[in-house]
């Protein structure tokens, strides 16, 4: 491959939280950055958040910022997102929150009901543009 | 660059009928991005409950719609997440689906999720620019 796929480095101790050691938190491969799903941690700690899903959303969001930071993207950049919840009735808190982040016109995007592991009620993937 | 793909007729507007935060399409990088698609009428947008069956006819009318909008085409798509209420409909879902992608089906994983508003089904698509 001319362009390996490249590991990105985490900013912060606890964005690594909720992927580590089993992924990667993202991975640059071509014009992508591919985010794997984020759930909410402490940024300091990498303590696990069990909160509202309005909250766990804020979370999430707030880590993503950094990690896509990291790898030299932004929220900005994301041209896709894929939201998992506990349960679709959420689907209206999450949505609020999440407007507050992402530019105009927003990303395309996936909301869908899911069984979520330990609790979680919010779980987000994405995949944005490198630069 | 993110370029946005607008919706080609008004009913795949869905934040504007539904308050989704979110664009119907993104181009970038040579791929089109999909937001989920649902069944809904493509001018109205109005939901089109039914069977499996009716509503993917529903959806993939709409995703070709999309993806022509774009510049791209059904033929074109790469990847494919097809997300059921049920699994037991499976099969379903492969009858209707095979006749939209007849010519060398893209990638595809298939799984069961609770998808909005009660739908029975729901795609989410990447498409070759």
């Amino acid at each position: 491959m001319s362009q390996p796929r490249k590991v990105v480095a985490v900013p912060g101790p606890g964005a690594k939280g909720s992927t580590a050691p089993h992924a990667s938190p993202a991975v640059r491969g071509g014009a992508f950055v591919f985010v794997s799903g984020l759930t909410a941690v402490d940024p300091a700690t990498g303590q696990a958040v069990r909160d509202t899903t309005a909250r766990e959303t804020q979370r999430i969001l707030e880590n993503l910022k950094l990690i896509l930071e990291g790898a030299g993207s932004s929220l900005d950049s994301v041209v896709k997102v894929n939201v998992l919840l506990h349960s679709m009735l959420e689907a209206p808190n999450m949505n609020e929150v999440y407007a507050h982040f992402f530019p105009e016109p927003p990303p395309a995007r996936t909301v869908c009901g899911a069984r979520l592991p330990d609790g979680v009620k919010v779980m987000i993937e994405c995949t944005a543009l490198a630069s | 660059m993110r370029e946005v793909i607008a919706a080609p007729l008004p009913g795949l507007d869905l934040r504007r009928h539904y308050g989704h935060f979110q664009s119907p399409a993104i181009r970038a990088g040579g791929l089109i991005f999909c937001s989920g698609m649902i069944p809904v009428d493509p001018y109205s947008g109005e939901r089109r409950h039914g069977t499996l069956t009716s509503e993917a006819h529903v959806i993939f009318g709409n995703l070709k719609l999309l993806l022509e909008a774009a510049g791209s085409s059904l033929d074109r798509l790469v990847q494919v997440h097809a997300l059921i209420y049920d699994s037991i409909e499976y099969d379903v879902l492969n009858r209707v689906y095979r006749q939209y992608v007849a010519n060398g089906p893209p990638a595809r994983t298939v799984w069961t999720a609770q998808i909005e508003a009660g739908f029975k089904v729901q795609l989410d698509a990447i498409a070759a620019a």
